[in-house]
């Protein structure tokens, strides 16, 4: 088992060492450079400009020798210019030239300064990430108790109505992407001229003009359930459906299994067969799916976070991504690294405890 | 106040303008400029109107928050300023010299005064007194010549402000970190502008002197423009101005979180601002993304208190909200315009002068952009331009085109008109397309997309160009109607309107230029080479306890003058 844990470690720290250097390299592709300059200099630069602030500002030579500056494992650079101010990847605005280390990168602790947020990465990070979790654990706390209910009661009697109309809900949720049912669930319940809020205005059920709120912006704040809502259901309508399917189909399998009959013709009650017998045996499968699901909310909050305007994880993404900021969209792959692996980590040792039949070695 | 104010103790022009606006002969904008330049106080003049002044330094309310939908770009150097948004920031802390007002004049905040000689060779600025930066030291000239040194230092890569001074620079080669010279791809020495020695000159603690090598009457429109806000002398090139935030202003940057929200609070007691108490305490500005259907949403459920501004269908739904719009009338403009440089057919100035009236400009607005703006008068010269000259009305003649058009063998020439293939641009074209058309004029529409467009927009015969606001309506003219304009796309070359510009851009008294202006006027819209119907107004928002927080032809947020109610 800890063999398991420190090979799984290892793994985790080569696939983050390959990734970052991949994003680094394409950051570094000379019209993504270009980019920077201008977004950092001024979109009205000259090419001799651009040209001119890319060398005062470390981004020309090698890309190996630039790689091994973020790592730590090379002197930072540093220029004086012709006026004689001293500027560093070591040193701040307004610290002392004489004063400032050698190295200062990922070994060091340092994980450079987000050029977009004028921040440093560790702490936009930080703070996006815990804007995501707030995300992420409403999110789970609804889709996982809502998809395995709608699971259970559909598979543990194949082909019953309820089975017909659970399985379409599912379907249709989980064949919905998220920028559609998105804009979808906006438009019903958070436009004051369309869907549900004008009625409900009219009839004076509501004091505001809208039920829902269509940002997500005010959330940062301060969470409440009508700025929460729309986003959080957003997320987990897609995910209840692909859950939901994966438990039926499990849910099925145990249901046929010859112990199940045996407990039934024994006479036990079908809601202590369903509870006792058969409920443990078909959570492996979606176990499985829901640690699976972790690494995928990574991926839906990007849209969802960009359309109700809520400033986590994927919003920042998406930000560094079209400002070419090169150490943010590094630290953030790191940090993509760790939480796919970590997670896949979790799953595989909760496999364990719930098959008795898996050893991990 | 309104009933209080006596109109005959007033100047003798007031009752007779307030007549005219009465019979609607003046807008009230153009009624407030008058009568004030006639020495009416602003709120006498606003209470002829029946209207409160805006505003009123007696009875604002001090204390409170504003949230304002603002896009929340990253802080940049000023002078590398490439968005108003990030000037609306810095505004807090960092002033400028002379500000630009949304009715046109420019206001002296951190110069008391400015003068120029006869020939606009020579600025005698006055710096304000009393003036403190927040960390104690006093403001004086050599702050004013730290920064003019700064505008001018062309080796800084972006700097917006180095080519603006022609007058106060000399070009020299530029230098690396080594300090060899730099050379460009054909191995020429890299020329950049920096300040002359000499031609910033402190006279006295509270005098700058600017000696200029040539005429220039835009100096104080570049040093009011956003990227001329002025810094403290220990602030470094390339420096982030909200870290370490020394200026001399009224409040101080508080959250900076660039795409989220930034906040400017009141400075520490300690600072005594010298233009006395800024009404609010703190101002945020919230990023919401740039979808403005969004805004409508934030206004519903109260996230904001303003926005920044508003645009097309969005202006209708705020005001059902019942929020209070703010317009600023610009001289952001749409010329659709005649080539005789490259076409035969608009060589003879009765032709183009017949085209150009039969066009209603009031029609053209009302279908080109839905009514948002006031109609123009064929000269490029826009109310709100200091050195604006009102010319008699033209006459429309839409039946006389046929006669004019047949005299010069040109019944049944057809007229390629080419414009942009969508936005206000294509409207307004088919507008005046559409009436050249009733006029009896064979129009034959052509449409091309922005990316093939721009390529040749100076060379085409006929077509529409979108022109900016600048403060100045000499600079305009100067860049598109002389004979040697760098932007002339009509082939214009008149002796008469050269002479005429020669003369205005060395009067540096803006009542002197209005006399110059009206001969360029008439000229321009005489000639004919120009259908200029309207100019374009840009929207704001507030809600309605929001106070004093009108909208500006530049986008400039003037915080020391909002309050709540």
């Amino acid at each position: 088992m800890l063999a398991f844990v420190i090979r799984r470690l290892g793994v985790m720290l080569v696939t983050a060492l390959v990734l970052t250097f991949v994003v680094f390299f394409l950051t570094n592709l000379p019209p993504n450079l270009e980019k920077l300059a201008r977004s950092e200099g001024s979109v009205r630069m000259t090419d001799a400009a651009v040209a001119s602030w890319l060398e005062e500002h470390g981004h020309n030579g090698s890309v190996f020798y630039r790689y091994a500056e973020w790592l730590g494992a090379a002197p930072g650079w540093v220029i004086t210019d012709e006026k004689g101010v001293t500027r560093g990847k070591c040193i701040g605005q307004r610290d002392d030239p004489a004063m400032a280390p050698k190295f200062c990168g990922v070994f060091q602790g340092n994980w450079g300064v987000s050029t977009v947020f004028k921040k440093t990465v560790l702490f936009s990070l930080g703070k996006s990430m815990a804007a995501t979790g707030w995300l992420m654990l409403a999110v789970m706390l609804v889709m996982v108790p809502v998809a395995l209910l709608i699971g259970v009661l559909a598979g543990m009697r194949e082909g019953s109505r309820t089975d017909r109309v659970l399985s379409t809900f599912s379907i249709a949720t989980s064949a919905t992407p998220e920028y559609v049912s998105g804009v979808i669930l906006v438009v019903l319940l958070a436009s004051p001229a369309t869907g549900l809020s004008p009625l409900l205005a009219e009839w004076g059920w509501i004091g505001s003009k809208t039920l829902f709120m269509g940002t997500a912006t005010s959330a940062m704040d301060n969470i409440t359930f009508w700025n929460f809502g729309l986003p959080v259901a957003t997320i987990a309508l897609y995910g209840v459906g692909y859950i939901a399917r994966m438990t039926r189909a499990s849910m099925t399998e145990v249901m046929t299994q010859q112990y199940i009959r045996t407990a039934r013709l024994k006479g036990v009650g079908f809601r202590q067969v369903v509870l006792r017998h058969a409920l443990r045996n078909a959570m492996i499968a979606p176990f499985t799916v829901i640690m699976l699901q972790f690494p995928y909310l990574l991926n839906g909050v990007v849209i969802v976070e960009t359309l109700f305007n809520y400033k986590g994880f994927g919003w920042m993404l998406v930000t560094a991504a079209g400002n070419n900021d090169i150490e943010m969209l590094l630290g953030a792959s790191v940090v993509a690294v760790i939480f796919v692996l970590v997670t896949q980590l979790i799953s595989d040792i909760g496999y364990v405890f719930l098959n008795p039949r898996i050893r991990l070695g | 106040m309104n009933d209080m104010t006596r109109i005959d103790a007033l100047h003798p022009g007031a009752s007779m303008h307030l007549a005219e606006v009465k019979a609607g002969e003046l807008s009230r904008r153009e009624f407030l400029t008058r009568t004030t330049a006639l020495g009416v106080s602003a709120v006498a003049a606003y209470g002829l109107l029946g209207l409160d002044a805006p505003a009123q330094a007696a009875d604002v309310k001090v204390g409170g928050v504003v949230r304002v939908a603002m896009e929340t770009k990253a802080m940049k150097d000023p002078r590398l300023a490439d968005w108003p948004q990030i000037a609306n920031v810095y505004r807090g802390w960092l002033e400028y010299l002379v500000q630009y007002n949304p009715d046109g004049s420019f206001e002296g905040r951190l110069l008391e005064s400015w003068e120029a000689n006869a020939d606009a060779t020579g600025y005698t600025m006055k710096v304000r007194q009393g003036v403190t930066w927040n960390n104690g030291d006093a403001f004086t000239a050599d702050d004013v010549i730290f920064n003019f040194t700064r505008w001018a230092d062309g080796s800084v890569d972006g700097n917006a402000m180095a080519s603006r001074f022609p007058g106060l620079t000399e070009m020299v080669a530029k230098v690396d970190a080594a300090g060899a010279a730099v050379n460009d791809e054909a191995g020429n020495p890299v020329m950049v502008t920096k300040l002359r020695d000499g031609s910033v000159v402190k006279i006295d603690d509270h005098t700058v002197e600017l000696k200029m090598s040539i005429s220039d009457i835009a100096v104080v429109a570049a040093i009011s423009d956003y990227p001329a806000a002025i810094v403290h002398s220990s602030f470094k090139d390339g420096d982030d101005p909200a870290v370490n935030a020394i200026g001399t202003g009224p409040y101080v940057p508080g959250e900076m979180s660039v795409g989220q929200k930034m906040t400017i609070v009141r400075a520490p007691e300690s600072h005594k601002w010298w233009g006395g108490v800024a009404p609010l305490d703190e101002i945020h500005y919230i990023d919401f993304g740039t979808d403005p259907s969004a805004m409508v949403n934030l206004a519903n459920s109260d996230e904001i208190d303003m926005n920044y501004e508003t645009t097309g269908e969005f202006i209708e739904q705020l005001n059902t909200l019942g929020w209070t719009q703010y317009e600023a009338v610009t001289a952001s403009t749409i010329v659709c315009r005649f080539n005789s440089a490259t076409s035969d057919l608009y060589k003879e100035k009765e032709v183009r002068s017949a085209l150009q009236r039969a066009v209603d400009p009031a029609v053209v607005l009302e279908l080109g952009y839905k009514g948002l703006g006031t109609t123009a008068e064929n000269h490029h010269a826009c109310p709100v331009h200091p050195e604006y000259a009102k010319l008699d009305p033209q006459t429309l003649d839409k039946a006389g085109v046929k006669d004019v058009l047949a005299k010069y063998n040109l019944a049944d020439a057809e007229f390629e008109f080419i414009s942009l293939d969508g936005g206000f641009e294509l409207d307004t074209s088919d507008a005046v397309a559409a009436q050249l058309r009733d006029a009896g004029v064979n129009v034959k529409r052509t449409v091309m997309p922005g990316s093939t467009f721009w390529n040749d927009w100076q060379k085409y015969p006929f077509s529409s160009t979108t022109w900016n606001h600048r403060p100045l309506a000499v600079q305009n003219m100067q860049y598109a109607y002389t004979s040697t304009g760098s932007w002339n796309e009509c082939g214009m070359a008149n002796a008469d309107f050269d002479a005429a510009m020669t003369a205005a851009l060395a009067l540096a008294d803006g009542e002197k230029r209005r006399e110059q202006a009206a001969i360029l006027e008439k000229i321009l819209q005489d000639e004919g080479y120009i259908i200029q119907p309207y100019w374009r107004s840009l929207y704001r928002h507030t809600k309605p306890n929001v106070v004093g927080a009108v909208m500006h032809p530049s986008m400039e947020h003037h915080h020391y003058l909002w309050s709540l109610a």
